[in-house]
């Protein structure tokens, strides 16, 4: 067995750190998306409108039930050819991630909406609020709160699968760790640094997500 | 309120405040047939107490009047003006009518997200324009009247259940409700809660809002209504000033129903 060497992790630290910001980016932007288009595509899945929540329905099937990999794969060397556009490999990313979180969080805020009674639709009807003012004011709101526990598990999900956008070249964390082991013969290590790496920004993202859903849940029952 | 009052509920009308006529609702595509061709008029001095046995359609009739279902035929008109109707299959609603009418439900339905003071200006600030410090001052006045003004920026569930009614009632009372709709109000409540509430509804009927009550406390129902209507079996059996209703009833099942909830009442739990 070779001797283990962690002193050149120094010299690669400032590729560990490029790599790191990448990830964190796609982390971020996809949680964006994701929340955005979970809520949207939640409404759709529970409105009234045939035409909007089938497909809907359709594309949270399509993308929770296929693996995240392929999902990455086929949209990086698909859709570049099919739609003629070329985006930078990390917008491609941000947008292939966010989608497949969308599908997820939408079945979180799904849930939460149905928990909601319906005697408060009713409420907010006598009150004379439009479809609108309900979803808006108190749909919403109730349902976001609902959500939170799920969806935050699904946000840190989500930055342990931005390693997977490194198979077609966004240089993450993941990709540059590669890189450093590749050009120092030195896989074992790197790799372990790696794992240790990803569980040093997972934790602190954890406890922060427990705090925040700890203080929702007072604001729900308060 | 003062922002928007197109529509004016007049007295010279009063005969014709509220008029239902043949009143058809059926659940499951026409399957179960809840409400056959009720009829019911309704006068703005009226306080109309709805009695009769569960199922008989009770908070149907009051949720079809709220305009949250959709009917299968008939029609419902106020001061002589069209407000539902229904039109092959379609339900039409008129939003101006619809939005002088206050409902007050069995379940809580206070938003849990919300404190007691942004409950009651939800809807005068987001839906009707009112600005947040006139709906806030008009909150703290409707508050003080009834005697809740402590609770102003309490949550839902920080209150007892006949305060979530009262503040429930409070908040239809922010958009000056010309008709209030009352649907089993003390129902959920503990028994030593029940008085608080039906001590505002009297209040309330004191100042002359006109209402209609679902209850099966005979003694609230005596002691408010102008007139008392049986509903069973989807249509209005009995229609009577509240002495006569109680002291001789003309219909078996009116007779029958009296007769068990008085005993019911009189038994000890
Ligand atoms: N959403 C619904 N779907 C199907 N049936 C319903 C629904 N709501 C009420 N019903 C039926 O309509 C009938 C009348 O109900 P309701 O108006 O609540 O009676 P009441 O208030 O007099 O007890 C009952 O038989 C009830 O089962
Ligand atoms: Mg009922």
């Amino acid at each position: 067995m070779q001797n283990l060497d962690y002193f050149f992790i120094i010299q690669a630290w400032p590729l560990f750190l490029k790599g790191l910001w990448v990830t964190l980016y796609l982390t971020f932007w996809a949680n964006v998306a994701g929340l955005i288009g979970g809520a949207l595509l939640a409404l759709c899945t529970t409105g009234p409108y045939r035409l909007l929540s089938a497909p809907a329905k359709l594309y949270i099937e399509f993308f929770r039930c296929t693996p995240a990999l392929v999902q990455i794969v086929w949209f990086f060397f698909c859709v570049p050819i099919l739609f003629d556009v070329f985006w930078s490999p990390i917008f491609m990313g941000v947008v292939i991630l966010g989608m497949n979180l969308s599908a997820f969080n939408a079945e979180a805020f799904r849930a939460a909406i149905q928990t909601i009674p319906r005697a408060h639709v009713d409420a907010a009807v006598a009150l004379g609020l439009t479809p609108f003012e309900r979803t808006a004011y108190v749909i919403m709101p109730q349902a976001l709160r609902y959500a939170i526990p799920v969806l935050i598990t699904n946000g840190i999900g989500l930055f342990q699968q931005t390693s997977l956008v490194a198979l077609v070249g966004v240089d993450e964390l993941m990709y540059n760790g590669r890189l450093i082991s590749t050009s120092t013969y030195r896989p074992i290590e790197t790799y372990t640094f790696l794992v240790l790496f990803y569980l040093a920004v997972s934790i602190p993202i954890g406890r922060l997500a427990a705090f925040i859903e700890a203080r929702s849940d007072r604001a729900l029952k308060a | 309120m003062t922002v928007l009052q197109p529509f004016v509920w007049g007295r010279s009308m009063a005969d014709h405040f509220l008029k239902i006529r043949g009143l058809e609702k059926s659940y499951a595509m026409g399957v179960i047939k809840v409400l056959n061709g009720l009829d019911l008029t309704m006068t703005s001095k009226d306080r109309l107490v709805v009695i009769g046995p569960s199922g008989g359609g009770k908070s149907t009739l009051l949720r079809c009047i709220m305009g949250l279902e959709n009917i299968a035929a008939g029609a419902i008109d106020i001061n002589g003006e069209p407000y539902i109707g229904a039109d092959n299959g379609a339900t039409r609603i008129d939003r101006r009518i619809q939005k002088q009418i206050g409902m007050v439900f069995q379940s809580y339905t206070l938003f849990p997200h919300l404190n007691v003071l942004k409950n009651l200006t939800l809807a005068p600030v987001r839906s009707r324009g009112v600005p947040r410090s006139v709906a806030e001052d008009r909150a703290r006045e409707i508050m003080r009247r009834f005697g809740l003004d402590q609770k102003l920026t309490a949550y839902p569930s920080e209150l007892s259940g006949g305060q979530k009614q009262r503040v429930a009632i409070a908040r239809a009372l922010m958009l000056d409700p010309k008709l209030m709709l009352f649907d089993e109000v003390t129902s959920a409540l503990d028994p030593e809660l029940v008085s608080e509430v039906i001590a505002m509804i009297i209040e309330l009927a004191d100042g002359g809002m006109p209402m209609m009550i679902v209850t099966h406390d005979m003694w609230f129902a005596r002691r408010i209504a102008t007139r008392v209507v049986f509903c069973a079996g989807g249509t209005i059996a009995e229609d009577a000033p509240p002495e006569e209703f109680f002291a001789r009833p003309t219909s078996q099942r009116a007779r029958d129903f009296i007769n068990n909830v008085l005993h019911a009442n009189a038994e000890p739990a």
